[in-house]
């Protein structure tokens, strides 16, 4: 089976909430967000992140707009205000889960 | 009764630019300019402000947004929501008198809205049985009571709509929530009750997608980034809320960006956590099934929230000082830059080691390489890679102690190897403020209300 990326079929934005970043994922069509909902499950998003989520990974899903929201837990290196990463706020986490890769 | 409220969204962060609240005052034909300028510590840094000088713990961006937008708010009869009073709303109520004065402006009232800072409370609050252990990690507060810088806690609309109800024509407030700023417009226009869920849930929706200001317009756009136009002149969302809490949303007229159904899914799911639970002081509300529909070009439909009953408790944001960070980055260039940039950073650390260096934690970023990702990218296997920056931050409990990263990084000029440039001058030590989230329940908050006029 023919691999692509999450970002051939989403686009995405993620942000903080204290030690706790937000990957929102939105299909560009119905056919992306079938990929999505199949491919892209909590276990893969878990794995995918590694070492930089330390805690859990909750997947919710918005389906009139197509979209996926991820939940990181422990996921900012102690949250944006004490978090050593030049990415503190957890903005450019999204396009570590638009590189990741799934099957077609 | 208006049949159709129109909310703008003036500001995004404390330091944002204030030209597009000014713009769209002149030319989006608003009723209320909602300006959010605090995030989850901006209280911190007000609070050391005012504790330094009383005049002062307000984000001081919205007398340069007022200098520029007052006038014409006063000639349209445009009302201006913000919590910019941050630490200090009655300074900051007064400093926006002062500026009226200044601009010739009479006849105004300008409200503050108190009740959300219980810094003086804590003790009082622990004796009558409220804990505020930390939600996360279930600690005591005594673990931080020593350090805090600020207590304040997330409260909802109703003192702006107290405000609104009085004649405020400018309403400052301290932590309210952003929502608020949007809600008490709203529940005093079209005379919502306390309880109306499923429309205060609904108009929460609309208000999450618009707080962000340039976000919702075209700002960080990742859905093509490439196609955005304008992004130097961003214009800012504007709400039409409708009588039932569904609005449409749009920006102001001749503006840069665009509004569609994907720049406004984006920041629907920004920042949120579980979509069908989404707490707020005044309302809960549901987005599993909002819908989205374009209407017209920049205007996007927004419906499809459901609302529930607030929360029983208030969410309370604490801070306390939590160390230093201290910090130091430097470039090598080729040939075998990365290889050099780690033998750089083994230096740094042996230096640091043979000083006794103290520190709780500490990081390795290769900037341009995997300063965003970590362990998730392997070293470069690229020869001919021509630079690399490498970054190292550590934090100390103590300031003495953060400095040596700095001092003891000097030396790699000379001493370490060939090819390197850009240590620069010593940077300012970074505080660290960490937030202790806790709860604390609703009915020992009470928000009170107090007008200055001009």
């Amino acid at each position: 089976m023919a691999k692509i990326r999450v970002a051939d079929i989403a686009h995405g934005r993620s942000g903080d909430k204290g030690d706790t970043c937000n990957v929102g994922l939105v299909a560009y069509d119905d056919r992306g967000f079938e990929l999505l909902k199949r491919h892209v499950t909590e276990e893969r998003v878990k794995d995918h992140f590694g070492s930089l989520v330390k805690g859990t990974v909750s997947r919710y899903e918005m389906p009139n707009i197509k979209s996926f929201n991820f939940v990181l837990t422990r996921a900012l290196d102690g949250g944006g205000t004490m978090s050593l990463r030049s990415d503190h706020l957890g903005k450019v986490m999204y396009a570590w889960l638009l590189r990741m890769e799934i099957e077609e | 009764m208006k049949q159709t409220v129109r909310l703008g969204a003036g500001m995004a962060f404390w330091g944002d630019s204030v030209q597009p609240a000014i713009q769209m005052v002149e030319r989006g034909e608003i009723d209320y300019l909602c300006c959010d300028h605090l995030a989850e510590l901006t209280m911190s840094i007000l609070s050391k402000q005012k504790a330094k000088d009383p005049r002062f713990g307000y984000t001081r961006d919205i007398v340069d947004l007022l200098r520029g937008a007052l006038p014409t708010c006063v000639a349209k009869g445009v009302k201006v929501v913000t919590n910019a009073g941050g630490a200090n709303p009655r300074a900051c109520a007064e400093r926006i008198a002062e500026l009226a004065r200044e601009l010739g402006l009479s006849g105004l009232k300008i409200a503050c809205v108190l009740g959300d800072n219980i810094e003086d409370d804590i003790d009082r609050l622990m004796g009558e049985g409220v804990p505020f252990a930390n939600m996360d990690t279930g600690q005591e507060l005594a673990a931080v009571r020593e350090r805090l810088t600020h207590a304040c806690v997330y409260t909802g609309c109703e003192g702006i709509v107290e405000s609104l109800e009085a004649g405020a024509d400018i309403v400052v407030c301290g932590r309210v929530t952003d929502i608020a700023l949007y809600l008490g417009p709203l529940i005093y226009e079209f005379g919502w009750a306390r309880d109306d869920w499923q429309r205060l849930g609904m108009a929460t929706i609309v208000a999450h997608c618009i707080e962000c200001g340039g976000q919702a317009t075209g700002g960080l756009y990742a859905g093509g980034w490439q196609d955005m136009e304008g992004l130097e002149e961003l214009g800012y969302p504007i709400a039409e809320f409708s009588n039932d809490g569904t609005a449409v949303v749009t920006k102001t007229p001749g503006s840069g960006g665009r509004v569609d159904i994907g720049t406004v899914s984006e920041q629907l799911i920004y920042e949120i956590l579980d979509p069908g639970n989404y707490l707020t002081a005044d309302v809960t509300a549901d987005f599993t099934n909002v819908t989205l529909e374009e209407v017209g070009p920049d205007r996007v439909r927004i419906s499809g929230g459901v609302g529930r009953p607030a929360p029983a408790t208030l969410k309370v944001n604490m801070g306390y000082r939590a160390g230093f960070i201290g910090e130091a980055q430097f470039t090598y260039t080729w040939p075998d830059a990365y290889d050099k940039a780690v033998r750089g950073m083994a230096f740094l650390r042996n230096r640091l080691k043979r000083a006794g260096f103290k520190y709780e934690d500490d990081i390795v970023e290769y900037i341009g390489w995997n300063s965003m990702f970590e362990d998730r990218i392997g070293p470069p296997e690229d020869p001919e890679l021509m630079e690399i920056v490498v970054r190292y931050a550590a934090r100390c409990t103590d300031a003495k102690e953060a400095r040596k990263v700095f001092t003891e990084c000097v030396p790699l000029y000379n001493n370490g190897p060939a090819g390197v440039a850009g240590v620069g001058t010593r940077p300012p030590l970074k505080e660290l403020f960490a937030l202790w989230p806790c709860l604390v329940p609703r009915e020992y908050i009470k928000q009170s209300i107090k007008i200055v006029e001009v």
